[in-house]
């Protein structure tokens, strides 16, 4: 088994990436707790609105333990966090923040698998196009649709969109009304509505897809063609290329059966961190479409509530995604690369 | 060894999948046509600017829990359907000992909880020991906003299963009305037992509709209760959705996805009220918008600087930047559609030069120079009585300039803003308040009185009177409405000549709806009550 005898090296790879992995989590979740407590305001205020009772709200607050010195408070946090509990709402009273992020968390997916569907083909494609007809007008395009792809405002977009396409709804997974008689089973609405064999939904379900990742894909779309473009051009001058050019291979087959997948690596490297971008960074497209997913559970907590719970376990999640990015990536290289597997 | 030439078809047929999925998709999804519909005749979406956050009537003070709360509960004794005149509810009729100290209720017979379970006294009893009790096995939350509303009470007692007697500690005035405010509404002491802390996301009321499912912050269904002692509904379903940019409430109702849109703001509901297909409800509410000056900083300890600034605000310009025009200028604190405003006072008229002399005068006095530095503190986020903030700060900006104040503008989040307010940190700032209970006291003594001074009162400006507090006190006593009329102009009087803050405006409450919803109409209280709503048959 050759696994069995590389195990010291790749225990050598893996354990630091996995301590570093934990540590990061915990001084993300840390800052975040600390910076949730140092801005002003806190979750009792939205409770209580303009009727705030003096007496009450000290009660609370030595309920929830905001009296005690913050190094104490985070080191109770801290410990919940290692035994897994990442505590309740305390804007909504009783509500366990776990329960309330397996229910945002799928829309999020969601959103981001479809983003991710339109911006890879078609980042992909405008990367290719472009390194194929290098410094021409095709270029010239792609270059520009991606400059304008990434500095565009994603609030502005989305708000014009809305305006622009009357006929898509402008809010929201699905109408309302809907759920009298449909019951969501994972939270990915599109599998949903197929496994409760109600077809009439689906393409309602897409509908109110379609905004939303648009505007979330553009992102990603410039980035992915970006990259594209540069590790196309590199591969198009390299030898082998020039060699199967020599043979007689057509345009299209040289590109797509040689230089593309040559140039996949970059490409899957760049496309994984937009995952976690995405999954994460929804909060304005989440915010302009009603979205119900983390972006918007992250604003509302942050923004709206100032609720420390719900806030905190966001940013650990985000955090988790980043990581857990960059530890697949760095397994995936582990196997790509039998240098580090054999290093002394 | 493999080489990634081997995965090139792979990943050819990789890319091209979802390629022709997301065609397929788009060209179902556009074949299919809009989400949106008009076909709906059962079911009414209510698009509110945020979720609540509980149900359970003790725990809550903002609207949008409110609007839920009504349509589940009922209380003992409510407002007339036009006016805000106390009629009879679960409570079919009462009486009061001469002393004004023993109110006894007689209730209504037959009256069923949601769970099936008979509304009788004891039910009665325990919620409103719920609201007061400092420990009770049934209260699952202890933040009580509305708690002093019925601090009067001293006990309550149940001689028989249809008659509760409340024994307070001191006659009180505005009682009755407390009463039918929504967090008197009386909950089901099964349930409370049953569900425990999840009393708040399913409470158990006796009101026209029941909680039937609440998906936090996505939506939120009310089902008719059939058993309704006024019988039932029109309605099947309501669905309370939780829509936070007003641009998007609009937007979804002109599509027909909702039905009924809170906090529009004065211009989206100009563009609603062209719409044919749209109503536009308006009604004048119960509220004041105005101005605080902090009285315990120098130079606004100075009386004469106040009245040089209420003489320097043009309440009807004002009205124009702020509200678009639907807002009315306000003399007092006390809104003209309550019982106890006062009609007859004059409003201080705008006066630039007596304003600027007012100004010299108490500079020379207090030995401060002028211009005088002001920081002028506002909420980031509209209010029902101040739909544009940021507007209406730049206007008393140039307005106060004219009298040498120099204004700077100081923005907070809404809960903090009034926080900060609160704790007195303020010099001048905008501030608001909604009727609770369609009493003056409730202006008044909440808004200016002494005992409202702390780092969680009302009474923003710090203003302390020994007269004012006097009349307030005994106001909250007297039982005879023209002897407690008497005093509260009285009151309103004192607070003009003083000038602890500037009544600005009484906002109009406005509403926008799809045309086909009847039966639906806004309660000067605010209180929304879809009881009666309906859907127009569609020709």
């Amino acid at each position: 088994m050759p696994f069995v005898r590389q195990f010291p090296a790749i225990a050598r790879f893996v354990f630091p990436r996995l301590v570093q992995a934990g540590l990061t989590m915990v001084v993300a979740a840390s800052l975040v707790f600390i910076a949730m407590r140092v801005i002003p305001g806190n979750p009792l205020l939205s409770r209580f609105g303009q009727h705030v009772d003096a007496q009450e709200m000290a009660k609370l607050r030595e309920k929830y333990g905001w009296n005690r010195p913050i190094h104490v408070q985070l080191r109770d946090f801290l410990g919940q966090l290692v035994s897994g509990n990442l505590g309740e709402s305390v804007a909504r009273p009783g509500q366990k923040v776990s329960d309330e992020l397996l229910r945002c968390i799928p829309a999020t997916i969601e959103l981001t698998l479809v983003a991710l569907l339109i911006s890879l083909p078609l980042g992909i494609a405008a990367g290719v196009v472009a390194a194929v007809f290098r410094n021409r007008l095709p270029d010239r395009l792609c270059t520009f649709g991606a400059l304008v792809g990434v500095s565009i405002p994603i609030f502005f977009l989305g708000i014009w969109l809305r305006a622009a396409i009357p006929w898509l709804p402008v809010a929201r997974r699905l109408p309302e009304y809907a759920f009298l008689t449909f019951e969501p089973l994972t939270g990915i609405y599109l599998l949903d509505t197929l496994l409760r064999f109600r077809f009439d939904l689906f393409p309602v379900v897409i509908q109110h897809l379609l905004l939303p990742a648009a505007v979330l894909s553009t992102i990603p779309t410039a980035i992915i063609a970006r990259i594209t473009r540069s590790s196309m051009l590199e591969v198009l001058s390299s030898d082998f290329i020039r060699t199967a050019r020599a043979k007689g291979s057509g345009l299209l087959r040289i590109v797509l059966r040689h230089a593309l997948p040559a140039a996949a690596v970059p490409i899957t490297n760049i496309a994984a961190l937009q995952v976690g971008l995405l999954l994460s960074g929804a909060v304005l497209t989440e915010t302009v479409f009603d979205w119900p997913g983390l972006g918007l559970y992250i604003k509302t907590a942050v923004v709206d509530d100032r609720d420390y719970a719900p806030a905190q376990a966001a940013a650990i999640v985000i955090a988790g995604v980043f990581v857990s990015l960059n530890l697949i990536l760095d397994f995936v290289y582990l196997w790509l690369d039998p240098r580090i597997r054999t290093a002394k | 060894m493999r080489t990634a030439y081997c995965h090139d078809d792979t990943m050819l047929r990789i890319t091209l999948c979802p390629l022709t999925f997301l065609t397929v998709s788009l060209l179902a999804a556009a074949l299919c046509g809009c989400g949106g519909s008009s076909a709906r005749t059962d079911t009414l979406i209510y698009a509110q600017s945020e979720d609540p956050k509980t149900l359970d009537p003790i725990n809550t003070d903002i609207a949008e829990a409110v609007h839920v709360i009504t349509n589940v509960f009922d209380t003992l004794v409510t407002y007339h359907d036009e006016t805000s005149q106390i009629v009879p509810s679960l409570a079919e009729k009462w009486e009061t000992s001469d002393d004004g100290l023993n109110w006894t209720f007689h209730l209504r017979q037959g009256v069923k909880f949601h769970d099936g379970t008979p509304m009788n006294a004891a039910a009665v009893k325990v919620s409103f020991d719920r609201m007061l009790a400092d420990q009770h096995p049934l209260v699952y939350d202890t933040a009580r906003p509305y708690q002093s509303a019925f601090s009067m009470i001293r006990a309550i007692e149940t001689p028989t299963e249809l008659t509760v007697v409340f024994r307070l500690k001191h006659p009180s005035a505005v009682f009755l009305s407390n009463l039918a405010m929504f967090c008197g509404s009386v909950v089901s002491p099964t349930a409370l037992e049953k569900l425990g802390q999840e009393f708040a996301d399913k409470p158990v009321g006796t009101g026209p509709f029941r909680v039937s499912k609440w998906t936090r912050d996505q939506q939120l269904v009310l089902t008719r209760f059939d058993d309704h002692w006024r019988g039932p509904a029109k309605l099947k379903n309501i669905i309370f959705v939780p829509v936070r940019e007003s641009a998007t409430r609009l937007q979804r109702l002109q599509r027909g996805e909702i039905d009924l849109a809170d906090n529009l703001s004065p211009s989206e509901l100009s563009v609603l009220a062209k719409d044919p297909a749209m109503t536009v409800q308006e009604v004048d509410g119960m509220n004041v918008c105005y101005l605080s000056m902090q009285t315990e900083k120098k130079p606004l300890d100075n009386v004469k600087v106040r009245r040089a600034i209420w003489l320097a605000i043009n309440k009807r310009e004002l009205i124009q930047v702020g509200y678009t025009g639907h807002a009315q200028p306000a003399k007092t604190m006390v809104p003209p559609t309550m019982w106890g405003y006062h009609e007859q006072m004059e409003d201080r008229p705008l006066d630039l030069a007596e304003a600027k002399r007012l100004m010299i005068e108490a500079s020379q006095e207090a030995g401060f120079s002028l211009p005088v530095r002001l920081s002028l503190a506002i909420p980031n986020q509209a209010r029902t009585y101040m739909p544009r903030p940021i507007e209406m700060a730049d206007y008393l900006k140039d307005a106060l300039a004219e009298i040498e104040i120099d204004v700077s503008v100081v923005g907070r989040d809404v809960n903090q803003h009034f926080q900060a307010l609160m704790a007195g940190q303020h010099e001048l700032a905008l501030a608001g308040w909604n009727s609770d209970n369609a009493d003056p006291d409730n202006f008044l003594y909440s808004l200016l009185d002494p005992d409202n001074i702390s780092d969680a009162g009302n009474n923003l400006s710090r203003w302390r009177h020994d007269r004012f507090h006097e009349l307030l006190l005994n106001g909250q006593k007297e039982m005879n409405r023209d002897n407690r009329l008497a005093l509260y102009l009285e009151a309103q009087e004192i607070v003009l000549a003083e000038a602890p803050v500037v009544p600005l405006v009484h906002t109009k409450i406005r509403t926008g709806h799809q045309s086909r919803l009847k039966g639906f109409h806004l309660h000067t209280t605010g209180l929304v009550r879809l009881r009666q709503a309906h859907f127009e048959e569609s020709h």
